[in-house]
C-alpha cells in the first residue's frame, strides 16, 4: 500500500492520543505511562503517530507540504510500533505502516535527511548501516575458528548484524554468542567479511529499495548454500528476516530465528545446562524488533466494506490486524529465569507496550542526543524496580543503553542476555 | 407615593406601613442599628413580584426580600440602607406539590417547616432539616441561605437539598431552573412525568447557584424544589459522650468517609441542654449532668428492608466507636437519645431553642473542615477567657457536610440582649473571633453583618466578580443593597 | 497572516521560544478530532494561527492580558480529545495547550478531596487515589478525559454517577484564569486551610462556571481544581488481578474477578417498566454504586471489527428486548455486614419486580468485565467502527417517569432514520444514569454510530441532528440543557439562539454572562455561547 491508501485510516484517526502512552489498563506506574518516545520528548502533537495520521491527511488534501518541519517530526522517530499497539487496543487502523509509507515517499521524492543519506551511502558503498569498511567485517570473530559458510558447508548459520559486526566494544558479546551455541554442540558457522545488511534498518529510514536489494542478495546467498536456519543476536537483524522479508513477498524458505530462542529450545532439550548461580537482580528490556516488531506478517489483499445493516468497516477477506501478541516475550524470559540465583524482576513497561532504547529508525545517527534520552529514560525505569542490571538481547539497545549510562553517570549494569549466559555456564 | 403605586400592584390590605409594624421589619437581633422601611408589600404570586420589581427599577427603591416570621437574627433580611421596602413574601405559602415517587417537594417561600412537616408526614416523608430550625422559618429561605442539614451522608453539594426554582432577577425577569426551565407550566411538565428534579442549567451555567446564599442580592425565588426523603420505618438514636473532641472527630471523619446513613451532629453539652430543656434552670442542671461533647448519630431504616438495615448500622457503628475509643449510649446525663431523634424531624418549639437560656443569642459560623475544628473551639476558649467573656454560655455545634470534605462549625453566644455590657461583650468576641479563625483557615462562606468584612478579606476577587455578576441580574442595585460585598 | 511576527514575538517572549510554534505543519496537528466532518463538513477545521504550551500560571495571564491588548483569541486546551476543544471560531485564535500542567498537587485523605492541574487524567486520578481508599467517577469519555475538563469546562456525565455525582458538582474550589488575565479563586481555592469549599462568600461563583456543561474554554482557564472523592474499598485498579490467555490481544486484559467488598448482579425483568421501576427502587435506597439501566457494556469486545462481525455473525439468536429490561447493579460495603446487607436487599427487589438472574449475563467472567468497565476508566469502544459516533445529543434529564414517556419519542423520532438505514441506535434502549441516588433523577443519552465518510450515512446523520435540535421538534418539551451535550457549534447548529428563546431567555442570560467575563471579546466561544449572534 501507498500512503495515500491510508487515507481512510486518517479519516478515522479520532484524536485520543492513546498512541502517546502504553495501553492505559496496563498502566502501573504513572511515572512511567507514555510510551511514544517522540510525543514524550517532543512538545507537539504533529510528533504522535496520531499527528502524523494528521500530516498525511494534510498533505493529501494539499494543505501543507513536505518542509524541514515535517521531515523533522517524520524523522524524530524510533518507528519502535509502541504507538502502532495502543492504537489497535481501540482501534483498526495502522499507525506505524502509514508512517513507514510517508517515509518511502519523502526518500523517493528526495527528501532526504543528510545524516541518513550519508549512512546509506555508506550501505551502498561497504554493506553496512555503520559507515564501516566492509573488509573488516567478520573481524569480531577471530581467533574463534569459526566456520565460514561463504566457503565451507554448513546448516546453521550465525548472523551478526552490522552493529555487532563493527562495534568494538560489543564484540564480547557477540562472542559469547557463537561461543555459547558451539559449546551446546551446534554447528555453525558465520558468513564473515561476505556477511552484508539484512536491509532492515534502511526500509525504515524509507529506503524501501534497499531493503529488496539485500533481501534478494540474502534470499540468494541462502538458497546456494547448505543452510537450513540463521540465528542472530540481533533483534533488528531478526524482525527483518522474519518479517520485512515476507512483508515484501519473500519469506525465506529457511528457518530464522533469534538467539534467544535458540538458546530457550537448547535448555529445553537439556543440551544448554546453566550451572553457575548469578545472584544480581536484573530486569528484562524487550527490544522493540525482537517484541512487538517481530510479530508474524500477516499478508492480506481483499477488499473493506460496510456489512448492511452496521457501520462496522470490515474486511473481505477478513483482515487479521497485527497487534504485537505473537512477538518473541517469553523465550528470553524463560533464558533468564533459567539462571540459578537470577532475581528476575519486570518493569512497567514490557512485552507489546515495551518502552524503546532509542536506537530504532534512523534516530541513532540523525539524532543522538534524543537517542540517549530514551535510553536514559528506560534506565530510569529499571532502576525504579530496583534492577541492578538491564538486560536486552538487541546490540543496538545495548549500545544506546551503554551511552546513556555514561552520559548521566548511571552505575546500572548493561548486559546482554549472552553476557550472563556465558557466565553461568 | 410609593404605597399608592404598590396598592395598585398588590391591593391596598397587602402594602403595611403602620409604624408599630415597620419596627419590627426594621432590626433585627445583630447587633447593627436599625432602619426603618418604607413600607411592608406583601405579593401573592410572581405577577405581582414581578411588578413591584419592575417598579423598584423604575424609582430606585431598594427591596428586602423575606421570607420567615420573626423574630430574625441574622441581619440579611432588615434593611441595610435607608428607604427601603420589605417585600414579605409569606402570603406566597403553598405547598405546590409533594412527589413522594420522586422525593421531591416544591414549595413557596412562605412555607415553613412545620408546615410542610406535617404535609410531608401525610405520605410517609420528611423534609431533610437543619438542626431545630425556629417555628417561623422559611423552608425555602433555610436551604438558600445553605443552612446544614443534619444528615451529611446524601448532602452532596452545598446547595442541597435545592433542586430548581423559579427566580425573579432584579430587572424583574423570571427563569425556571433546571429541569423546571421549558415551555410548559408545571402541570403541563408534570403530566409528561417531569418532576422539577434534575438542577443543572439551563445549559452551561447553573443560575440556582447564584441565588444560593446571596441573600436576596441577585433574585427573588418564587418557588423552589427540594430533595425529601422517606422517613424510616425504624431508626435508633445513640449518644457518643466523649471529655475530648478529637476521638468524636475521628469518629465522624470515618463515618463520613463511608456515607453513612442517618443524622450525624456534635453538640458541647450547653447546647445539647439548651436543645431539650426548656427553661434556664432546666438548661443548667442538664449541663451539669452532661459531658464537654457529644456525637449525636442515627441509624436510619428507610428504604429497603429497614430491620436489617438498622441492624447492621448499629453494629457497624458500635464497632467503629470502640475503635476510637469512644461508647455509643442511649442517654448521656438527662437526655436520652430518642428525645433527640424526636425533635429532628420537627421545628423547634417555641421559645426558639437558643433563646431559652438567656433570652438573646448571636451566633458565629462558619466552614472548615472536621479535623480544625478541635483548634477552634480551643482558640474561641481562649478569646473568651481573654475578654473575660461569661463562662458556660458558649454553645458549639459542629455538623459535617457535603459528605464529610467539610464542617459547618457554629458557636452560639447566649447573653440577655437587655444587659448592654454583655451585649457589648458578645459583640467583642465576636468580632476577635472571627478575625484570628478567619486568618486561622475559617472559611466565612456565608457572610452575615458581623463578619461580613472578614469574610471578604481573602476574597476580594469573589467579591469584585460578583459586583460583575450583580451588573447583570440586577444592574440597578436594588436588591438587598447593603448585604454580602454590595456595600 | 493571522499572527503578525511581532505578535508572535510577544508570546514568545512570553513562554520561551522552545513552547510556542506556528509551523504550518504543527498545526495541522491540532485541528482534525473525530466529530470534524459532521460539524464542519471535512476531516480538518480551521488551524489555529499558534499552538503555547504555557509552563506557569503567571504565563497564562500574561498570555490571556496580550490577548486582550491585541484581540487574538485563545482557548484553553488539555487533552483535546473533542473537536470544542480545538475548534477555534477564527483563524486570529490560539492555542493554550495545558501539557505541562500534569500534577496531582494533592490528595487529602482525610478531607476526601484531590487537587489537580488540566492534564490529570480520570485515569490517573482513579488509580492513584485508588491506592489511598479513594474513587473518582468514571466518564464515558475515557482514559485520558482530564478531570479538570470533565468538572469544570465539559460535561462528566459519568456512569457512576449514582453516587459519585457528575456535572461539576464535587467542584470544592478552583483557580480560574478569567478571560481578562485576572485570577479568580473559587471558595477556598488557594489557601492554606485547604481547598474545601467552592462557593462564595455568599453566592457561588461555580454557577457562572458551568451549568449542565461547561464553556468548553471559552470562559477563561482553569489552572487548578479540588475535586471531591468517594470511598473505595478495593485495590487500586492499577493493582487488581488482571488476566489474558496466551494468544489474546491487548484488549483481552481483564479483570480476573469482582474484587472483594463488591458484589455485581445483572437483573433482568419481564418488561422494561418492571426493570425501571426495580432500579429506581435500588437506587433511592442508597445502597448501590452503580445502578445502570440497559447499559450491559462490558471492558472487554472482540479485538477489531472484523472479529466482531464474525461474532456477530456467528452469535445465537438473542431477544432483542433483554437490554432493555435489564440492569447491572453494583453493590459495595465497608464491611461484611454492610456488603450481606446490600446484597440481600438487591435481591428482594429482584424478587418483588418478577426479575432474575439471567445465566449469559450474570457469568462471573462477563461480571467481571461488566465491573471493569463501568467502574473504572476506559477505551472508548464506540469510535471503532467508523472512527466516529454521535455523542448523546438528545437527552434529557428527570425523572424514571419522565424517561419511560421520553422513550417513545425517542424511538419515533428516529424510527424514520432506523428504516432509511444509514445511522444506528445500537442500544436497544436509552442508557439512563441515575444521580445521586436518583434525587436528581437520571441523565439519559443514547449514542448514534454513523459513518462521516459515507456520504448516506452523514447526510442522515446531519438530518437526524437538524431535527433534535429543533425547537419544534417533539423533544422540544424535554430539554433544553443537553442539546448537543454542548459539543454544538453555535455558528453552525444555533442550538442556544432555537431553544433559549422558549426557555425564559436562558440563552441572552447565558450570553451576557459570557459578555460579562469577557469584554474584550478573546475567548474562544465555539463550544459556548457567541457574544452576538450572527444577524444574517
Amino acid at each position: 500500500m501507498s500512503w495515500e491508501d491510508y487515507e481512510h485510516d486518517m479519516q478515522r484517526c479520532t484524536r485520543c492520543s492513546y498512541c502517546k502512552y502504553i495501553p492505559w489498563r496496563n498502566i502501573k506506574n504513572f511515572d512511567f505511562y507514555e510510551g511514544c518516545p517522540s510525543a514524550a520528548r517532543y512538545h507537539w502533537h504533529a510528533f504522535a503517530a496520531g499527528g502524523k495520521f494528521n500530516l498525511g491527511y494534510s498533505l493529501l488534501k494539499g494543505k501543507i507540504e513536505i518542509d524541514d518541519t515535517f521531515l523533522d517530526v517524520l524523522y524524530k522517530c524510533n518507528m519502535d510500533g509502541s504507538c502502532d499497539i495502543a492504537c489497535k487496543v481501540n482501534q483498526d487502523i495502522e499507525p506505524l505502516q502509514h508512517m513507514q509509507e510517508l517515509r518511502i515517499k519523502c526518500v523517493e521524492e528526495g527528501q532526504l535527511h543528510p545524516v541518513h543519506m550519508l549512512v546509506i551511502e555508506g550501505l551502498r558503498k561497504q554493506d553496512n548501516m555503520m559507515m564501516a569498511d566492509k573488509a573488516d567485517r567478520g573481524k569480531w570473530a577471530e581467533g574463534l575458528d569459526v566456520k565460514d559458510l561463504s566457503r565451507e558447508k554448513g546448516e546453521v548459520l550465525f548472523h551478526a548484524g552490522c552493529r555487532y559486526s563493527f562495534d568494538q566494544e560489543l564484540w564480547p558479546v557477540a562472542r559469547a554468542g557463537l561461543s555459547i551455541l558451539r559449546k551446546a554442540g551446534v554447528d555453525l558457522g558465520i558468513m564473515a567479511a561476505d556477511e552484508s545488511c539484512c536491509g532492515g534498518r534502511a526500509y525504515e529510514l524509507g529506503y524501501a529499495g534497499e531493503l529488496t536489494k539485500y533481501c534478494e542478495h540474502q534470499i540468494e546467498v541462502w538458497r546456494n548454500s547448505d543452510i537450513k536456519t540463521v540465528v542472530t543476536p540481533c533483534a533488528d537483524c531478526y524482525a527483518c528476516f522474519s518479517v520485512l522479508y515476507d512483508k515484501i513477498g519473500k519469506k525465506p524458505a529457511i528457518e530464522v530465528m533469534h538467539i534467544t530462542q535458540y538458546l530457550d529450545k537448547l535448555i529445553r532439550e537439556g543440551k544448554l545446562r546453566l550451572k553457575n548461580s548469578l545472584p544480581m537482580k536484573v530486569t528484562y528490556h524487550d527490544p522493540c524488533h525482537l517484541g512487538r516488531l517481530a510479530e508474524p506478517w500477516v499478508h492480506w489483499n481483499g477488499r473493506e466494506y460496510k456489512p448492511d445493516g452496521t457501520l462496522l468497516w470490515v474486511h473481505d477477506p477478513p483482515k487479521k490486524y497485527r497487534r504485537g501478541t505473537f512477538g518473541i516475550y517469553d523465550p528470553p524470559r524463560n533464558v533468564l529465569k533459567s539462571i540459578p540465583g537470577l532475581d528476575f524482576v519486570e518493569m512497567f513497561r514490557i512485552r507489546e507496550y515495551g518502552w524503546c532504547c532509542g536506537a530504532g529508525g534512523g534516530v541513532i545517527d540523525a539524532f543522538p542526543d534524543f537517542a540517549i534520552w530514551t535510553g536514559s529514560q528506560r534506565l530510569r525505569e529499571a532502576k525504579e524496580v530496583g534492577a541492578e542490571a538491564i538486560v536486552s538481547a538487541c546490540p543496538w539497545c545495548k549500545r544506546v543503553f551503554m551511552d546513556a549510562a555514561a552520559e548521566t553517570g548511571d552505575n546500572i549494569k548493561v548486559l546482554d542476555i549472552l553476557e550472563l549466559i556465558e557466565q553461568s555456564l | 407615593m410609593t404605597e399608592k403605586e404598590l396598592v395598585e400592584i398588590v391591593g391596598r390590605e397587602n402594602v403595611l406601613d403602620n409604624p408599630e409594624i415597620l419596627n419590627e421589619y426594621a432590626g433585627d437581633y445583630r447587633f447593627t442599628p436599625p432602619k426603618t422601611p418604607v413600607c411592608i408589600v406583601q405579593p401573592a404570586n410572581i405577577i405581582e413580584l414581578k411588578g413591584i420589581i419592575k417598579w423598584a427599577n423604575e424609582k430606585s427603591v431598594p427591596l428586602v426580600p423575606v421570607s420567615s416570621g420573626a423574630p430574625h437574627f441574622r441581619g440579611d433580611t432588615v434593611p441595610a440602607v435607608e428607604g427601603a421596602v420589605i417585600v414579605d413574601l409569606r402570603r406566597m405559602n403553598k405547598i405546590i406539590r409533594i412527589d413522594p415517587s420522586n422525593r421531591v417537594a416544591i414549595v413557596e417561600p412562605g412555607v415553613t417547616f412545620g408546615e410542610l412537616q406535617t404535609e410531608l408526614a401525610g405520605s410517609g416523608m420528611s423534609a431533610y432539616l437543619p438542626l431545630s430550625p425556629r417555628s417561623s422559618k422559611s423552608v425555602l429561605a433555610s436551604v438558600l441561605e445553605r443552612e446544614p442539614v443534619t444528615m451529611p451522608g446524601i448532602h452532596f453539594d452545598s446547595t442541597d437539598p435545592m433542586l430548581c426554582a423559579e427566580i425573579v432577577f432584579g430587572t424583574g425577569d423570571s427563569m425556571r431552573t433546571g429541569e423546571a426551565a421549558g415551555p410548559d407550566t408545571l402541570e403541563e411538565q408534570w403530566e409528561i412525568g417531569k418532576a422539577q428534579m434534575s438542577p443543572f442549567g439551563p445549559t452551561q451555567m447553573d443560575p440556582q447557584r447564584l441565588v444560593s446564599g446571596a441573600q436576596g442580592t441577585i433574585g427573588i425565588l418564587t418557588w423552589m424544589s427540594i430533595k425529601v426523603r422517606h422517613l424510616s420505618a425504624q431508626s435508633r438514636a445513640f449518644l457518643i459522650p466523649c471529655d475530648i473532641l478529637e476521638s468524636l472527630i475521628e469518629l465522624s471523619y470515618k463515618l463520613t468517609r463511608i456515607r453513612f446513613t442517618g443524622n450525624i451532629f456534635i453538640l458541647n453539652g450547653l447546647n445539647l441542654a439548651c436543645l431539650l430543656k426548656h427553661t434556664p434552670e432546666e438548661i443548667r442542671d442538664s449541663g451539669k449532668k452532661l459531658p464537654p461533647w457529644v456525637m449525636f448519630v442515627s441509624c436510619e431504616g428507610y428504604g429497603l428492608l429497614p430491620e436489617e438495615k438498622v441492624q447492621y448500622l448499629e453494629a457497624d457503628l458500635k464497632d467503629l466507636a470502640e475503635s476510637y475509643g469512644v461508647k455509643v449510649e442511649t442517654a448521656a446525663g438527662d437526655i436520652e437519645a430518642d428525645e433527640v431523634a424526636d425533635l429532628l424531624t420537627v421545628p423547634s418549639p417555641d421559645p426558639y431553642w437558643k433563646q431559652r437560656l438567656k433570652g438573646g443569642f448571636s451566633e458565629l459560623f462558619f466552614l472548615t473542615t472536621q479535623g480544625k475544628t478541635v483548634e477552634f473551639t480551643k482558640i474561641m476558649d481562649e478569646i473568651a477567657g481573654q475578654l473575660g467573656y461569661p463562662a458556660g454560655h458558649t454553645g458549639v455545634y459542629i455538623q459535617p457536610v457535603a459528605q464529610g470534605t467539610s464542617c459547618h462549625c457554629e458557636f452560639d453566644f447566649y447573653y440577655d440582649p437587655a444587659s448592654q455590657e454583655v451585649a457589648e461583650k458578645t459583640r467583642e468576641i465576636i468580632a476577635e473571633a472571627a478575625d484570628k479563625m478567619e486568618a486561622m483557615g475559617a472559611f466565612f462562606s456565608r457572610p452575615y453583618s458581623e463578619w461580613v468584612d472578614v469574610a471578604y478579606r481573602r476574597s476580594q476577587d469573589t467579591a469584585h466578580m460578583q459586583k460583575k455578576v450583580k451588573g447583570v441580574f440586577d444592574p440597578n442595585s436594588i436588591l438587598n443593597p447593603g448585604q454580602l460585598c454590595f456595600r | 497572516m493571522a499572527l503578525t511576527n511581532k505578535e508572535y514575538k510577544a508570546l514568545e517572549d512570553i513562554v520561551g521560544q522552545e513552547y510556542i510554534t506556528r509551523e504550518p505543519v504543527i498545526m495541522e496537528s491540532y485541528n482534525q478530532v473525530w466529530g470534524n466532518k459532521l460539524a464542519f463538513g471535512d476531516k480538518r477545521h480551521n488551524p489555529p494561527a499558534a499552538v503555547l504550551l504555557p509552563g506557569t500560571v503567571e504565563e497564562i495571564q500574561e498570555i490571556v492580558r496580550y490577548c486582550n491588548k491585541a484581540g487574538i483569541l485563545f482557548k484553553p486546551s488539555a487533552r483535546a480529545f473533542e473537536y470544542v476543544a480545538t475548534k477555534l471560531s477564527c483563524d486570529r485564535g490560539i492555542l493554550l495547550e495545558l501539557k505541562r500542567f500534569n500534577r496531582i498537587l494533592e490528595i487529602d485523605e482525610k478531607n476526601q478531596h484531590a487537587v489537580v492541574e488540566p492534564f490529570v487524567t480520570v485515569c490517573q486520578l482513579q488509580n492513584e487515589a485508588g491506592r489511598l481508599g479513594f474513587y473518582t467517577g468514571k466518564p464515558g469519555v475515557g482514559y485520558s478525559a482530564s478531570i479538570i475538563s470533565l468538572a469544570c469546562c465539559h460535561q462528566e456525565m459519568t456512569i457512576s454517577q449514582l453516587y459519585t455525582s457528575g456535572y461539576g458538582r464535587n467542584v470544592l474550589g478552583a483557580e480560574w484564569v478569567l478571560p481578562t488575565g485576572d485570577i479568580l479563586n473559587l471558595g477556598t481555592g488557594g489557601r492554606e486551610g485547604g481547598w474545601f469549599s467552592g462557593d462564595g462568600p455568599g453566592f457561588s461563583l461555580r454557577g457562572i462556571l458551568r451549568g449542565r456543561a461547561g464553556a468548553n474554554g471559552g470562559n477563561g482557564v482553569i489552572t487548578k481544581c479540588s475535586v471531591k472523592l468517594y470511598p473505595w474499598y478495593s485495590d487500586s485498579p492499577m493493582d487488581q488481578k488482571m488476566k489474558r490467555e496466551s494468544g489474546e490481544a491487548l484488549s483481552a486484559t481483564r479483570l480476573a474477578a469482582v474484587p472483594d467488598n463488591y458484589r455485581a448482579v445483572v437483573l433482568t425483568f419481564p418488561t422494561t417498566e418492571q426493570m425501571m421501576k426495580a432500579a429506581t427502587e435500588i437506587g433511592q435506597s442508597e445502597i448501590a454504586c452503580i445502578v445502570a439501566p440497559s447499559y450491559l457494556v462490558t471492558s472487554v469486545g472482540q479485538e477489531g471489527n472484523d472479529e466482531q462481525w464474525a461474532a456477530m455473525q456467528n452469535a445465537p439468536p438473542q431477544d432483542p428486548t433483554k437490554v432493555g429490561r435489564s440492569v447491572p447493579v453494583f453493590v459495595n460495603g465497608h464491611s461484611a455486614r454492610e456488603l450481606a446487607y446490600r446484597e440481600k436487599a438487591v435481591m428482594s427487589v429482584m424478587e418483588k419486580w418478577e426479575g432474575n438472574l439471567d445465566p449469559e449475563y450474570n457469568d462471573p467472567e462477563v461480571l467481571a468485565q461488566m465491573f471493569q468497565y463501568q467502574m473504572w476508566s476506559t477505551g472508548v469502544g464506540g469510535l471503532r467502527g467508523t472512527g466516529d459516533f454521535m455523542v448523546s445529543i438528545q437527552g434529557a434529564d428527570g425523572s424514571t417517569d419522565m424517561h419511560l414517556n421520553y422513550r417513545p419519542v425517542e424511538f419515533d423520532a428516529f424510527k424514520p432514520f432506523s428504516e432509511r438505514g444509514g445511522i444506528v441506535q445500537p442500544s436497544m434502549g436509552m442508557s439512563y444514569r441515575p444521580m445521586e441516588h436518583f434525587a436528581l433523577g437520571s441523565s439519559g443519552g443514547i449514542g448514534t454510530g454513523y459513518d462521516p465518510w459515507d456520504e448516506n450515512s452523514l447526510a442522515a446523520a446531519r438530518e437526524y441532528m437538524n431535527m433534535v435540535y429543533d425547537s419544534n421538534s417533539p423533544f422540544r418539551r424535554f430539554s433544553y440543557s443537553n442539546r448537543g451535550a454542548m459539543m454544538q457549534v453555535e455558528e453552525i447548529e444555533h442550538v442556544h439562539e432555537r431553544w433559549g428563546p422558549i426557555y425564559d431567555n436562558a440563552d441572552l442570560w447565558l450570553q451576557k454572562v459570557r459578555n460579562m467575563l469577557d469584554p474584550n471579546r478573546v475567548a474562544d466561544w465555539s463550544g459556548y455561547i457567541p457574544p452576538e449572534y450572527d444577524k444574517k
